[in-house]
């Protein structure tokens, strides 16, 4: 009760008298809530896109067998259509295509048993459609496609209308039988979706003899456990047998790392915010010291005054976590398509129709926003009911600088740098199984520094300003010498602002390092793979890591070393298969072909020597580094795989460096694959020309030569790795606009900070001013303080930044992704670092620099 | 009414220790106005600070009307200044975001009373002491010797049992001051305990005892006639 007496008699007054400082704080966190509620939304969208599109697609079926992406026998569908207790086991392909003209959107092809899928799965014809009687009756002719009424809006195709797929084979003309109501399957993809018969898409997609999955439907009184087992003995070792939730498990464990780095992003965004909130409380105690020291003096006990300052928080930060839940849900919308793209480049085709937004996370969200505030505001708040009561009566300015500059914040500050140190040392001396060499270790490394730094900002702004005043202020005349007073005079509360500059700087160095070393490390790698002059795909112009892709036939590679100026192609070929419980990528290419123009030099363990062992009939694999630490494996080691009619025993010729998949990378010899997979189809062709050729001109001779058959991606080295690099710039986009934001987060740190200041001087400024000071020397010394400020966390940050960017890179590639990366200092990022503080920090000096320019003297000089 | 033993208070000025008061020993009797004088440094606001609650003796005992000031918590404290101590300040010290009533209240608000119940009496003392017509005024509406009238209604507003006045006038004119002795003075005739903290000669007469201090002790303590 009294707490409400005081809240609404005292704090409500605050709010309403100190409007500009309040927003800026409240926007502060609801940005942070904001920053973090959109990655949930945006991670929790996919995921629940991924789960939607498989559960539409499942539809009756409780079970699914599936074996590699390259697909397996089907004569596997009859062991399985045997077992007891199975009702329905139908057969499935499952694949993307697109349409030769048009959008050029890819979407999924199902590929069903046109016959018998009724029984599992229920598709509902558009009333266009609706003089069919049997729609999938008409799927019997092998030209028929079913279509989605969404595509056939967007395409602009009617039911009968003649369209050219891009296939396997080449264009094939399929006739668009029916228009398929948004239902069952038809919804899955977000609605990009298209029916074929199964035997239709076996031909066209390159997969005659084989399929993708098997959906079963099983008796009544039969458990799915029972039935797992059951159909487990009748097929060879390794077939998946999963229900439609344990699907969306395995995406959701493909896309694990992924969402754990948005998250971590969107924590530090957070984190950005409760430097805010510290702030802003901090200059709120500060500011109202003899207000308290007064309500200490009446009686007000130190807990009423703790409360009062965590009560105005957590109702300030409920307001703005409401707001950032709003502004999240935007950002959300915003960003979705993005993350969706980055996601289809690296792993899966994801397509997000509509956001999952989630009440439960909501509310975690919001609830987060206020935990995080009120842990920001404990320690001001905790300074603030330290007030004494002879406060009140104490006539002399104060000041804060005792507030963080006391032994135990030192030692406190000096035990967490000492402590990322002695965690640095161990995760750099540590073997390369040891438990030590975790991204926990390097994280905490990560966290201890910048807790140490932001604690140290009040001794480091001390020793930076008395530097000033030995160097620089004697140049900068009176204005120059004020400036660095002021803000020695409240070092706490400046240092609170330059560690918000310093953590924002920190995270822009640290990311812009990091990727400029994974880009630098994988054009190394890209180059050394990559020997090509051009590069052939189809369907997609990425062939490799998760981007969906139509295959090409293996006759086509003839058919190009025809073309003049062609000296030599040679096939790629991708596919994932399930190794260890997970889903690995298996890579193959023409060893013997390629060899001879290879200058690849990326070895963890063996030697280029080593390579000759994948040559075709020796059954040998080369494996990346992820996946030798990750089981123990090692030159001479072996490795089994399970090959559609069986596990088959390979040995590990070389460990090497390769980035295309974070769960784990082999190579093998591309006739090796075939044997084993029976796949022949090529996903993409590297061919050089002949010396003296011209590449752009041997481009056009294949486009010619191809463009009546399929539409292909032909690109020079130099655009393939353009591309590769723009991947790369898409995959960090959320991660950089967070970062903006956490710069502009912090530039709301410095206008608070500078209002307090130029609010606390105003009797000061009045004497300036009447002693002659223009209000442009007024507003020149509140934007120099505020350059200081900047300058001095854009030191500090840029310096932690290059430290904090190599533990990232270990933490999150080397261990997480199992990508290890040469790690390179990015000189012109650190410029533009301490550039970007300083502008940034003279921006948000402006606005305090009016309002301290229009003080009235009169009235500043009545002030007390 | 209020008890000091003994009671000294050291403070650490950098590497010195200055002794603010040394062993004072003081009775003052419930009805009395006290008034304190001495040149500055003598230790005369560290002697109001102690009795009043706001600071610590670092030896010595303090008793107000029989409960030890000394060596209890900070809450019990506190809980002294709230209910039994009423405090005028040189500066007023009103909380500039409040309107007079509000700033009245505010003891009273502390105790979690709702400030439905307290606003009449808060205007009943702002009338008593002329301010009827600003009760809803803010601090800066008002003038300094309002201001300080409105600080003496809070004091008074939870009927301590002492009231305390460091340099009541010390930032008004003489006319006004006048007002504000004859307010302080009315009220002792009412029974009320004050100790005031004056360095003026002239504001130390209106009280019933003058004690001097000097170097942190008691150098002179003279009963005047009146009350008391």
């Amino acid at each position: 009760m009294n707490l409400t007496n005081l809240l609404s008699r005292i704090s409500l007054k605050h709010i309403r008298h100190q409007k500009a400082r309040m927003i800026i704080a409240m926007l502060g966190i609801a940005l942070g809530v904001a920053t973090m509620v959109s990655i949930d939304i945006v991670n929790a969208s996919v995921l629940h896109s991924f789960e939607e599109s498989i559960n539409h697609v499942t539809g009756r079926a409780v079970l699914q067998v599936t074996d590699a992406e390259s697909g397996f026998p089907e004569s596997m569908l009859e062991r399985v259509q045997k077992v007891p207790g199975v009702e329905f086991a139908l057969p499935v392909i499952q694949t993307n295509a697109m349409f030769s003209d048009g959008s050029k959107q890819s979407f999924m092809i199902l590929g069903v048993d046109s016959l018998q899928d009724h029984q599992i799965r229920s598709y509902k014809l558009s009333d266009e459609s609706a003089d069919i009687p049997d729609p999938l009756l008409f799927l019997a002719k092998s030209d028929s496609l079913l279509i989605t009424k969404k595509m056939a809006e967007r395409e602009g195709i009617k039911i009968d209308q003649k369209v050219r797929l891009q296939t396997v084979e080449g264009f094939k003309t399929l006739t668009v039988r029916g228009l398929l109501d948004p239902e069952g399957p038809a919804k899955a993809a977000g609605g990009d979706i298209a029916i074929m018969d199964v035997y239709a898409a076996q031909i066209a997609f390159g997969k005659e003899g084989r399929i993708d999955r098997i959906d079963v439907s099983i008796l009544p009184g039969e458990t799915l456990d029972s039935m797992k087992e059951r159909i487990g003995e009748a097929l060879p070792k390794g077939y998946v047998i999963d229900t439609p939730r344990e699907r969306s498990r395995q995406v959701e464990l493909t896309l694990m790392r992924f969402r754990k780095s948005m998250s971590i992003i969107g924590i530090m965004a957070l984190l950005v915010g409760m430097y805010l909130i510290y702030n802003a409380v901090s200059i709120s105690v500060v500011h109202r010291r003899k207000e308290t020291g007064i309500l200490r003096a009446l009686g007000c006990t130190r807990g009423q005054v703790l409360r009062l300052f965590l009560f105005e928080t957590a109702a300030l930060s409920g307001f703005a976590s409401l707001a950032g839940i709003g502004l999240g849900i935007f950002f959300a919308h915003l960003t979705v398509g993005l993350v969706a793209q980055s996601i289809t480049d690296l792993y899966i085709k994801a397509s997000v129709s509509e956001l999952a937004l989630s009440r439960c996370g909501l509310v975690i969200d919001f609830c987060l926003g206020i935990i995080a505030s009120l842990a920001a505001a404990v320690v001001p708040s905790s300074a603030g009911a330290r007030i004494t009561p002879i406060s009140a009566i104490r006539v002399q300015p104060w000041s804060d600088s005792g507030l963080l500059l006391g032994k135990k914040i030192k030692i406190a500050a000096a035990c967490s740098l000492l402590l990322s140190f002695v965690l640095l040392f161990a995760y750099k001396n540590a073997g390369p199984v040891s438990l030590i060499r975790s991204s926990a270790v390097t994280s905490l490394s990560v966290l201890f520094l910048i807790v140490g730094i932001s604690l140290a900002t009040p001794s480091f702004l001390k020793n930076f300003v008395g530097l000033f005043h030995r160097y620089l202020s004697p140049r900068l005349g009176a204005g120059g010498r004020l400036a660095g007073l002021n803000l020695q005079k409240n070092l706490s509360r400046n240092a609170v602002a330059v560690a918000a500059v310093f953590f924002s700087i920190t995270m822009l160095v640290s990311s812009a390092n990091m990727i400029h070393s994974a880009s630098m490390s994988l054009t190394e790698y890209i180059d050394a793979v990559t020997q090509a002059d051009i590069l052939i795909s189809s369907g997609h112009p990425m062939s490799s890591g998760g981007a969906p892709n139509i295959p090409m036939p293996e006759a086509m590679m003839k058919e190009i070393e025809e073309i003049p100026g062609v000296r030599l192609a040679y096939p790629f070929r991708k596919s994932n298969i399930n190794y260890g419980g997970k889903r690995i990528l298996l890579e193959s290419f023409d060893v013997e072909r390629s060899k001879d123009y290879s200058s690849f030099n990326l070895f963890t363990n063996g030697r280029r020597e080593d390579m000759i062992r994948l040559l075709p009939r020796q059954d040998y694999v080369v494996i990346n580094e992820s996946l030798a630490a990750r089981y123990g494996l090692r030159p001479g080691s072996d490795i089994d795989l399970q090959t559609p009619e069986g596990t088959r025993r390979f040995g590990v010729a070389a460990v090497v460096v390769a980035y295309e998949s974070d769960s784990g990378v082999i190579w093998m010899d591309i006739h090796t694959y075939r044997k084993h997979w029976k796949d022949t189809v090529v996903d993409l062709y590297e061919l050089l020309v002949e010396p003296g050729a011209s590449v752009p001109a041997v481009r056009e001779a294949i486009l010619d030569r191809f463009s009546k058959e399929r539409s292909l991606f032909v690109m020079p080295a130099r655009e393939f790795k353009d591309e590769i690099q723009k991947m790369l710039d898409r995959s960090f986009v959320m991660n950089n606009a967070v970062v903006i934001i956490e710069m502009i987060i912090a530039g709301f740190g410095i206008v608070i900070t500078l209002l307090a200041s130029v609010l606390e001087r105003t009797r000061e400024i009045g004497i300036l001013r009447s002693i002659g000071m223009t209000r442009g020397q007024v507003s020149g010394i509140v934007v120099l303080e505020s350059v200081l400020l900047g300058a001095c966390g854009g030191i500090l940050g840029s310096a932690a930044g290059i430290l904090v960017g190599w533990l990232n890179l270990e933490g999150f590639f080397r261990i997480d992704l199992g990508a290890s990366m040469r790690y390179e200092v990015h000189v012109p990022s650190l410029l533009w670092a301490l550039l970007f503080s300083i502008g940034f920090s003279v921006l948000a000096g402006l606005y305090p620099a009016w309002r301290a320019a229009k003080t009235n003297i009169v009235e500043a000089l009545a002030y007390e | 009414m209020i008890e000091l033993k003994n009671a000294s208070k050291k403070y650490q000025q950098g590497a010195k220790e200055v002794h603010a008061l040394r062993d004072v020993s003081l009775n003052i009797k419930k009805g009395e106005f006290l008034s304190v004088m001495g040149a500055s440094g003598s230790g005369k606001s560290t002697f109001l600070n102690l009795i009043g609650g706001l600071d610590q003796p670092s030896s010595g005992e303090i008793f107000i009307d029989g409960i030890p000031l000394h060596g209890i918590s900070d809450d019990e404290l506190t809980l002294i200044r709230r209910r039994r101590v009423g405090f005028i300040f040189q500066f007023f010290n009103l909380l500039p975001i409040l309107t007079a009533a509000e700033n009245v209240s505010l003891p009273l608000l502390l105790e979690g009373t709702p400030y439905s119940e307290i606003k009449p009496k808060a205007i009943k003392l702002l009338e008593q002491v002329g301010l009827g017509e600003r009760t809803e005024h803010r601090p800066e509406q008002l003038s300094g010797g309002e201001m300080q009238r409105v600080a003496i209604s809070r004091a008074l507003i939870s009927n301590p049992a002492v009231l305390l006045a460091d340099e009541p006038t010390g930032n008004l004119d003489s006319h006004t001051s006048e007002e504000i002795f004859m307010l302080l003075k009315s009220l002792h005739e009412q029974g009320q305990t004050i100790v005031m903290v004056t360095h003026d000669s002239r504001a130390a007469a209106y009280g019933s005892r003058i004690v001097t201090l000097k170097d942190g002790m008691v150098s002179e303590d003279i009963a005047l006639g009146g009350r008391a």
